[in-house]
């Protein structure tokens, strides 16, 4: 079964996480690389991707003729998408259990955070749906 | 350059969704499938992929005892991710257009749906999430 988990943080915890320290920085970046090489020696993963910044993200949807329609002004509490993992697992419980090791990453003084990791099946991907 | 066109959409216009008919998602879903057939004939395409419905949906906030701590209760107004299309375009005004004909898919009665669509570019900093450290 595959799962992704969501990492998602609002502009004010991204503001935030700039703050940090070099060493709390350092100490995140290694969690996060051990954390996928564990996934992928273990052989669970199946990708990663991390977004740039909210502040280069764009809402757009169509006009009248099909155009497209930018707009970069967000709500304060808009949680943007910061990452991402896919992982197949055999159950549920072990996509969560995978998500709580990424949720206790270390935090600002090497503490372990408790960010919230949204897990959700995924369905059909561009080759199973055959195209 | 990458990009990531996000769908995006709460419970309410989920189940809203789910009330459309049989035809209407027919032909919603034909013109997604030519969208991807084309920005895969074209070089594009990177990857897309569909989310199961919000009711599948946890949130996991650490471990108690080893357990990993898991809460399926959302605020209504949540913005659950619906799907998403990674393409790899020269610029980031494709990106934006290919966005616009995703959001200009037919919905019910055969008129666009005008969903918003969210784009954004991939981290070049060693963030959350990036396996490109």
């Amino acid at each position: 079964m595959k799962f992704i988990l969501m990492m998602t943080a609002k502009k004010a915890d991204w503001d935030e996480y700039t703050k940090w320290s070099k060493g709390d920085l350092e100490r995140n970046v290694a969690f996060m690389r051990a954390f996928s090489k564990e996934l992928k020696d273990s052989g669970v993963f199946v990708a990663t991707e991390g977004l740039a910044w909210p502040g280069e993200a764009k809402m757009v949807h169509a006009g009248k003729n099909g155009e497209p329609i930018t707009d970069g002004v967000f709500p304060e509490s808009k949680e943007f998408l910061a990452g991402y993992w896919i992982i197949d697992v055999e159950s549920p419980e072990q996509a969560y259990k995978i998500a709580a090791r990424v949720s206790a990453a270390p935090g600002p003084g090497g503490k372990s955070g408790s960010l919230p990791v949204e897990v959700r099946p995924v369905l059909g991907s561009h080759a199973d749906l055959g195209l | 350059m990458k990009y990531i066109l996000l769908m995006t959409g709460t419970k309410v216009g989920v189940e809203s969704y789910l009330a459309w008919s049989q035809k209407d998602r027919d032909a919603h879903m034909t013109v997604l499938q030519r969208i991807a057939k084309e920005l895969t004939s074209s070089g594009e395409f990177v990857s897309t992929q569909g989310l199961a419905g919000p009711e599948e949906a946890n949130v996991v906030r650490g471990e108690k005892g080893g357990m990993p701590v898991t809460d399926g209760v959302f605020p209504e107004s949540k913005e659950f991710l619906l799907g998403y299309w990674i393409v790899d375009v020269a610029t980031r005004e494709r990106a934006y257009a290919i966005a616009g004909r995703i959001s200009a898919a037919p919905g019910p009665g055969g008129m666009p749906t005008n969903m918003p669509i969210e784009v954004r570019g991939f981290a070049t900093y060693p963030g959350p999430g990036s396996d490109r450290r």
